[in-house]
């Protein structure tokens, strides 16, 4: 008789053979040392299993809460909740991008329209050797134009390459999800951009936009073409920094003063900058003379420097590289006797002040037409303050040139 | 007393036994087992009533059937008594919850065949009634549960070992 199965001498343990075929195993058992090892082998793991199955059985009750199973809640109601969780998530997160990808979409628009500008300057721009290929990395490099953009402060400065470097970082980190929707969304508002110009340009305008799609797509290959663009944008800027800080001050969304609480010796003005995000500014009345003002808005230039870089958390690479940005603005107004009151009404005024306090970011500055001291907090990054502060100075400024034209 | 009734105080126990083993959880093992005594109320023609309440009883856990709560409150309070009748387990330690998690974890890793096979078993059904439970061949169970038993067992042990060399390397 050959060698009994494993599944006949369980189910001879188990007593589920007839007479007969128990009969059979048992006699050959006696007779087989190798089937009666199975057998002891089987014994042992059928007790094995039963041992270990019983361990299943301190299974304490109320593994889920008692009360909590007997008035359990309907899994739908669970659903619907869940649901209403996304939903709600989504649309913060949709609002709050909204905001991001309208401003990256302007600024497509821009730099389509930046373009045309670059046809006078294009031989200070060596890494275009065609205009064609210059508005074709453009386009690429629109996205992380616009996220430098929305970062740096909005004084013209004419940027080092590290800091281009790290704009093709945040471009990688950032806009990745964003550019494709802008470039979709810039085909709109570059049409009318590109129509005012010639017939090329419009074309050449057309295709960057569709470049923005794919380098948008494969981030990494997008930021490095952005790198030595920056380079191509920075020329610019250095070329015509009315233009670029004008740009800077048109693309802010619009602000809108939404309350005036009355502050004791200061001015406080909220702004709402985005639906729900609002902006405090106090104005502090200062009875300091001009020489003090002039004083302070000078020495404050290195002591804003400091505290910018002392604040900056180094993980945080950005606001690290805006540093030497600040410093530069801030060591070129310096420049000269004439100081803070010498500035034109329409240049921003050098901060002075960063804090970060529980999420709230203020900066301080001094304003240079009255001498006050303005502080500027919110709960946003400190790069969205500043452009927020420029805007602010601008319109300061417009209605400073109104007053005085009819006194 | 009713047939349900009847059915319900031989085979509670043991069903609720097979479904706290098969699912880790008494309460919900005592639903499903309530859910199936209320399908038994539904004119069937079961054969053999054992097989069939535990056939049940796994489709219920596998298809996730919704209760029909008004029936079930009335078998809820049966429960109730059986409950009281019923040796509670022994207080739990850390040794006792180790085993059974290493337990729980060695059951998980069967086949989900293997391991009803072995759990019904378990709860003393025989092998034909296993077969029509699991809509199996009667000549297979005897090596569905070989197999079953087997990688249990072995499962089990090297989740000993390596346990066993945690504390060891923990200690060292």
């Amino acid at each position: 008789m050959q060698h009994l199965s494993e599944g006949t001498i369980h189910s001879w343990l188990d007593g589920a053979l007839t007479a007969d075929e128990a009969a059979r195993v048992e006699a050959h058992v006696k007779e087989c040392p190798e089937c009666a090892a199975i057998v002891a082998e089987a014994r042992g793991f059928i007790a094995g299993a039963s041992r270990i199955l019983t361990a299943l059985d301190n299974a304490p009750r109320g593994v889920i809460p008692v009360v909590a199973r007997k008035k359990r809640i309907d899994p739908m109601v669970w659903r619907v909740a869940a649901t209403l969780v996304v939903i709600a998530t989504g649309t913060l997160v949709v609002f709050r991008n909204d905001g991001r990808k309208t401003e990256l979409a302007t600024r497509v628009a821009d730099s389509a329209s930046e373009i045309r500008v670059t046809d006078s300057i294009r031989p200070i721009a060596p890494a275009s050797p065609s205009i064609d290929q210059t508005m074709k990395a453009a386009g690429e490099a629109a996205p992380s134009v616009t996220n430098e953009q929305s970062f740096s402060v909005p004084a013209p400065v004419a940027m080092s390459t590290p800091r281009a470097g790290s704009t093709a970082k945040i471009a990688e980190k950032g806009i990745t999800a964003d550019a494709e929707v802008t470039a979709q969304r810039s085909a709109a508002p570059a049409a009318p951009t590109a129509q005012g110009s010639t017939e090329p340009a419009a074309a050449i305008a057309q295709r960057s936009i569709v470049t923005a799609a794919p380098a948008a797509r494969t981030a990494y290959s997008g930021s490095a073409l952005s790198a030595p663009l920056q380079a191509n944008a920075q020329a610019l800027d250095s070329k015509e920094p009315n233009k670029r800080s004008d740009v800077v001050a048109e693309e802010q969304l619009s602000l809108r003063v939404v309350g005036t609480p009355r502050t004791l010796g200061a001015k406080v003005t909220l702004y709402e900058v985005a639906p729900g995000d609002t902006v405090t500014l106090r104005e502090e009345s200062s009875t300091r003379l001009e020489s003090v003002v002039t004083v302070t808005g000078a020495a404050a230039a290195p002591l804003g420097r400091q505290s910018v870089e002392k604040s900056a958390p180094p993980a945080q690479a950005q606001r690290a590289a805006d540093t030497p940005v600040v410093g530069a603005a801030d060591s070129q107004r310096s420049v000269g006797a004439a100081g803070a009151l010498a500035r034109t009404p329409s240049a921003p005024a050098p901060v002075t002040r960063v804090e970060f306090a529980n999420g709230v970011t203020t900066i301080v500055w001094v304003d240079a037409a009255s001498g006050n001291v303005m502080k500027l907090s919110g709960l946003i990054r400190e790069a969205r303050l500043q452009q927020i502060k420029a805007r602010i100075e601008q319109e300061r400024a417009a209605t400073a040139a109104a007053a005085k034209k009819s006194p | 007393m009713t047939d349900v009734e009847r059915l319900f105080r031989t085979y509670n126990a043991a069903l609720v036994r097979y479904l706290t083993r098969r699912l880790g959880d008494r309460d919900w093992a005592e639903e499903v087992a309530q859910e199936t005594f209320v399908r038994a109320l539904r004119p069937t023609s079961i054969q053999n009533e054992r097989a069939w309440l535990f056939a049940v009883a796994t489709n219920l856990v596998r298809d996730e059937a919704r209760k029909d709560m008004r029936r079930r409150k009335h078998l809820a309070l049966l429960a109730e008594e059986e409950r009281d009748a019923m040796v509670e387990p022994e207080e739990t330690t850390l040794e006792r919850a180790q085993e059974a998690a290493m337990a729980r974890k060695a059951v998980d890793a069967l086949a989900e065949r293997d391991r009803l096979a072995l759990l019904m078993r378990e709860e003393g059904l025989d092998y034909n009634e296993i077969a029509e439970a699991l809509e199996l061949s009667p000549g297979s169970v005897g090596t569905t549960l070989s197999r079953a038993r087997r990688r249990l067992v072995e499962s089990y042990e090297a989740l000993q070992k390596s346990q066993e060399e945690r504390e060891k390397n923990a200690a060292s």
